[in-house]
């Protein structure tokens, strides 16, 4: 096997001796005196320069195939999906227009179902007999998880759901409790937003009082309590994560 | 975009714009960028469009700088992944035009950038220490030039066969122009290592031209 040790010790000092980069008077002396008794040396040098010299002169290709496309769907990123838990130290503030998107976007989408709930399309009714204002049976106590899935085509509907009302009430204590931690915009958008959901929930509510076994309506008051739940959870861990206002 | 806790707790939020920019970063400097002829051109307009969000203006600076970019992505990454490591190129360059600020030339900022992009790819593959190591009896074996579909030229062929360490000091030093102690900083290691490989690299090379003779 051939290796890059040659008996020649000036051999690995020839490139250093042609770019001349970091090379002392003395070093460039001693190796041009070599040369001068070294036609291998000197034949090895020839042959490094020439290879400089094909690579600076080396033509610039394009690819095979045109990547554009890859390139401009990537010009417009998706939305970001961030972490849940952020360092101590970080101090976070409200973007404004995002905020308002999303409120207006829930205000206008739990408004819009109810409007095209109360069409009363009948293949979208549950029979009456499913329909009915009772808790799940076998339902786990606690709040709901913010991945639980909205109730299906037979979710039954509980107004007076008490699993539903501590969870809720829990989450609202603790994000009493540490409000303070919280920018004053972020707490305000947080309840114009808690605000919006309660609208899209007595909304629903009295929808359902007129429709109960509309399933349109059973799934959307579900999935707008479950959204509840879900943003006083991710609001109570988020102020419970951040330094007290006015801390380092 | 800033982090905000509204987009944690309602990650339905709105999306931020399209033509988004990343905050200015320190300055990269420049770097010595190899003659490139007429193919580069001096496109301040259409740089200064693009940075204003303006996506026919950047395809223009893409298909200006494309070959160039590819050559060098493909050069240095010894052919794997070289179109998508150039759309990445591509994609970070529109990421950070906000950033150019012209104290250097279009071209050579963006030379520096997809330096940077390929070095990073580089960097999550495997340790600086393995790249110095690997790969050089395959080029013993090799009794003829490689000859690749894409690249007809025996003589890239051969760097890139070349072994990866090896092969990236090569680019960088004889093709791109960086100096020794430029490629110790971007590759994180000394410039008497860059050396090393660098004159192993031609030494390498220097076989396949006299094989052409």
């Amino acid at each position: 096997m051939v290796t890059m040790a040659t008996e020649d010790p000036f051999n690995d000092r020839l490139s250093d001796y042609l770019d001349g980069e970091d090379l002392s008077p003395t070093e460039r002396a001693e190796i041009e005196a070599h040369l001068a008794t070294c036609a291998t040396c000197e034949t090895t040098l020839a042959e490094l320069a020439a290879v400089a010299a094909r690579a600076r002169s080396l033509p610039d290709r394009p690819p095979v195939s045109d990547l554009w496309a890859g390139v401009s769907q990537r010009l417009t990123p998706a939305p970001a999906v961030l972490p849940f838990n952020r360092p101590a130290h970080r101090r976070f503030s409200f973007t404004l227009p995002q905020l308002i998107a999303a409120g207006l976007a829930l205000m206008l989408l739990s408004g819009g179902m109810v409007w095209v709930a109360r069409l009363g399309d009948p293949r979208t009714s549950l029979p009456s007999a499913v329909a009915q204002v009772a808790p799940e049976e076998g339902a786990p106590a606690g709040p709901a998880t913010e991945d639980a899935e909205p109730a299906s085509a037979l979710s039954r509907v509980a107004f007076a759901d008490p699993n539903y009302d501590q969870a809720v009430a829990d989450l609202e204590k603790m994000l009493a409790a540490n409000r303070s931690r919280l920018d004053p915009e972020t707490v305000r958008i947080l309840e114009a937003n808690l605000q919006t959901i309660d609208q899209a929930i007595e909304q629903s509510r009295k929808a359902l009082r007129a429709d109960p076994a509309n399933v349109y309506l059973n799934n959307h008051f579900a999935a707008s309590r479950n959204r509840k739940i879900a943003l006083l959870r991710r609001a109570s861990a988020l102020a419970m994560t951040q330094d007290a206002v006015g801390g380092s | 975009m800033t982090v905000t806790q509204a987009a944690v707790l309602l990650p339905e939020a709105e999306a931020p714009p399209a033509c988004r920019r990343e905050p200015p970063l320190r300055s990269e400097g420049s770097s010595p960028v190899k003659s490139a002829g007429s193919q580069v051109d001096d496109a301040s307009n259409y740089v200064a469009n693009a940075a204003a969000g303006d996506v026919s203006a950047f395809e223009h600076l893409y298909r200006t700088h494309l070959p160039r970019v590819h050559s060098l992505v493909r050069r240095m990454s010894g052919g794997r992944d070289a179109d998508e490591l150039t759309q990445d190129v591509f994609v970070r360059v529109w990421q950070k035009l906000g950033s150019f600020r012209g104290d250097s030339a279009f071209a050579t900022w963006l030379h520096r950038l997809a330096v940077n992009v390929v070095i990073e790819r580089f960097r999550q593959e495997t340790t600086r220490r393995q790249r110095m190591h690997d790969g050089e009896e395959i080029f013993e074996t090799l009794s003829a030039p490689v000859r690749s579909r894409d690249f007809p030229m025996d003589f890239e062929a051969a760097l890139l066969s070349l072994p990866d360490g090896a092969r990236e000091i090569f680019v960088l030093h004889d093709v791109e122009g960086y100096k020794h102690h430029e490629i110790g900083t971007l590759l994180e290691i000394s410039a008497g290592t860059s050396k090393a490989q660098l004159h192993r690299a031609r030494m390498m090379l220097r076989r396949y031209l006299n094989s052409e003779r």
